[in-house]
């Protein structure tokens, strides 16, 4: 069964489309990242999804349930953490927990033993008797978070949920996600920290301006899209002639920095690097250090984000 | 359990706190003991209807419906508060409907007037108790102005939250309207007497036609004008809601 079968999914507010005419895809027991700089689009989508607010025109199904005709049905099988903090200020951590599982109609002894369970992996034994109006934006974010699984549920929204977590509590949170999904959830993960959706996404799509510039699994977006590697050379001394030396190179771009390092940026990496180093060992300039990066996913949504906000798209 | 049921548990919970208690009950009871017996010697007696009544009995009954007032405000700290701290968004993308959220409010408005009017009915009752005239009308009517009361203010203070932006302004609003609403009506004071514009103006505030419907059941002075203060009640409350109902689903999310 599918997680999310969106088509031809359409918002606009006013004259100005929100989302403009995607498509999606969701295997259910998935983790699908969906990347779009501010304002691409990403929360309308999951208002959308999640049937907080109707599309313009297009069709949706969630968990295999017409979400247009059907919402209530979508909304008692999904959890959702939306972009904003959602609290209630006076109650406190273990409170707001019991009390969230109580609104999901969880049973007393089954909230007990999840509220204890939760409050265990986000570590929030420390705070659970203070209010949710005296701790810090982060600690609000991990119960807002932690919350979330008092209920069962097939599909779980994230949206950026990480915001303000430090680094230990942002692993844990991915990694007990990645357990989670093992167990059959499927997730719908929106993030800006694209090393994160690396780590974590079986699947990304990028939005910009409403529209879905690519999905793929990581390993085949970098490879489709980020042929390119940056190549940095370290000479052991100051060589004046470099730039004159490598004009004959082509298919890249050479950055001769101070005279010590070279940056080259090519998606003819190997050819290129074989040809400098040749010319390097002809001229006797002896090489200290070498590396090669390959281009990160953060590179490709840069580029990809970038060539969809050229003038002529 | 029911869906609204939940909802309104959890309405109680956030709401009923320390502060509230001491808002609903102890600022009512300084009110009826201190001002009520202080005021006495300023205000022998207040004619109401065919009987007359002594101070400190008509500023009790008047805090019956002064404090099903105060108590409504819970519906629009609720919806200001869920807007505010994005409850509201994380309840409509839960099990519920924008009916269930509505219903429960209403029904929470409904029990904190009515657990507030027994409250101060019951601590009031030792001052009227000499001029009680219980009869076959009293409870219905205490019970018809706390739920019209309850729906009327509540619904007032629906519509302000979800017409204001921020916090500040919420709160200068619902002080300056309740403001009005608690002082310029027969709740501390009769209209007989005040000056010509102000007793015109007590009669522009739906708190004097509850606190006049409360002081009849409880008194037994039913007469026509009282009948009249009912409707007038009944419907401001009826459009008050209607309005409300429509910002509440009509609500940006």
């Amino acid at each position: 069964m599918s997680g999310i079968t969106a088509r031809s999914l359409h918002k606009s507010y006013g004259t100005i489309p929100a989302v403009d005419g995607i498509d999606l895809d969701v295997r259910s027991g998935h983790i699908f990242g969906f990347l779009g700089p501010n304002g691409a689009g990403k929360s309308t989508t999951i208002k959308i999804l999640t049937t907080l607010i109707p599309p313009t025109s297009g069709t949706i199904e969630v968990l295999g349930i017409d979400a247009i005709k059907h919402p209530l049905e979508v909304r008692k099988r999904i959890g959702v953490v939306l972009q904003q903090p959602s609290y209630e200020p006076n109650l406190s951590v273990e409170k707001s927990l019991e009390k969230y599982g109580m609104m999901w109609d969880i049973d007393r002894k089954t909230r007990k033993e999840r509220s204890e369970e939760l409050i265990d992996v986000f570590d929030l034994n420390e705070i659970r008797k203070r209010k949710n109006e005296d701790l810090s934006i982060g600690q609000r974010r991990r119960v807002q978070v932690a919350r979330e699984f008092m209920h069962e549920m097939d599909l779980l929204f994230l949206d950026e949920p990480t915001v303000g977590l430090d680094p230990t509590a942002r692993r844990n949170l991915l990694d007990y996600l990645k357990n989670k999904v093992k167990t059959g959830l499927t997730i719908f993960y929106t993030t800006h920290v694209l090393t994160e959706a690396e780590y974590l996404c079986d699947e990304i799509a990028v939005i910009n301006k409403g529209k879905i510039l690519a999905v793929d699994s990581p390993n085949n977006l970098k490879n489709t899209f980020g042929q390119e590697k940056t190549i940095t050379i370290h000479l052991s001394e100051r060589h004046d002639n470099l730039s004159e030396l490598l004009s004959g190179i082509t298919d890249c771009i050479i950055d001769f920095n101070t005279g010590t390092n070279i940056t080259i940026q090519s998606s003819k990496s190997e050819v290129v690097l074989s040809q400098i180093l040749q010319i390097l060992i002809e001229n006797n300039i002896s090489v200290e250090d070498l590396s090669a990066i390959p281009t990160t996913l953060e590179d490709i949504f840069l580029k990809m984000v970038k060539d969809s906000n050229a003038p002529n798209n | 359990m029911h869906p609204t049921i939940r909802l309104i548990v959890r309405n109680l919970t956030i709401s009923i706190n320390p502060g509230f208690l001491v808002w609903q009950v102890i600022f009512p009871v300084i009110y009826i003991f201190v001002a009520g017996f202080a005021y006495t010697a300023l205000i022998k007696s207040v004619p109401f209807g065919n009987t007359t009544l002594d101070y400190p009995a008509f500023i009790a009954s008047g805090m019956i419906g002064f404090n099903i007032m105060n108590s409504t405000l819970v519906s629009g700290i609720i919806i200001w508060n869920d807007r505010r701290h994005g409850m509201f968004e994380q309840i409509l993308v839960g099990p519920f409907t924008r009916t269930n959220y509505i219903l429960s409010n209403v029904y929470t408005i409904g029990i904190v007037g009515i657990i507030s009017a027994t409250i101060i009915t019951a601590i009031g009752f030792p001052l009227f108790f000499k001029s009680v005239q219980f009869n076959v009308l009293t409870i219905p009517f205490l019970i018809f102005a706390s739920i019209a009361g309850s729906i009327l203010f509540g619904s007032i203070a629906s519509i302000i939250s979800t017409r204001m932006r921020s916090s500040e302004g919420f709160n200068v609003i619902i002080n300056t309207v309740f403001l009005f609403f608690a002082f310029v009506s027969t709740a501390f004071y009769p209209a007989s007497g005040a000056p010509e514009p102000l007793a015109t103006a007590f009669y522009l505030n739906p708190l004097t036609y509850l606190v006049d419907i409360i002081r009849a059941g409880i008194f037994g002075t039913f007469t026509e004008f009282v009948m009249i203060e009912m409707i007038v009640l009944v419907s401001i409350a009826v459009v008050m809601f209607i309005v409300a109902i429509r910002l509440l689903t009509k609500l940006d999310l």
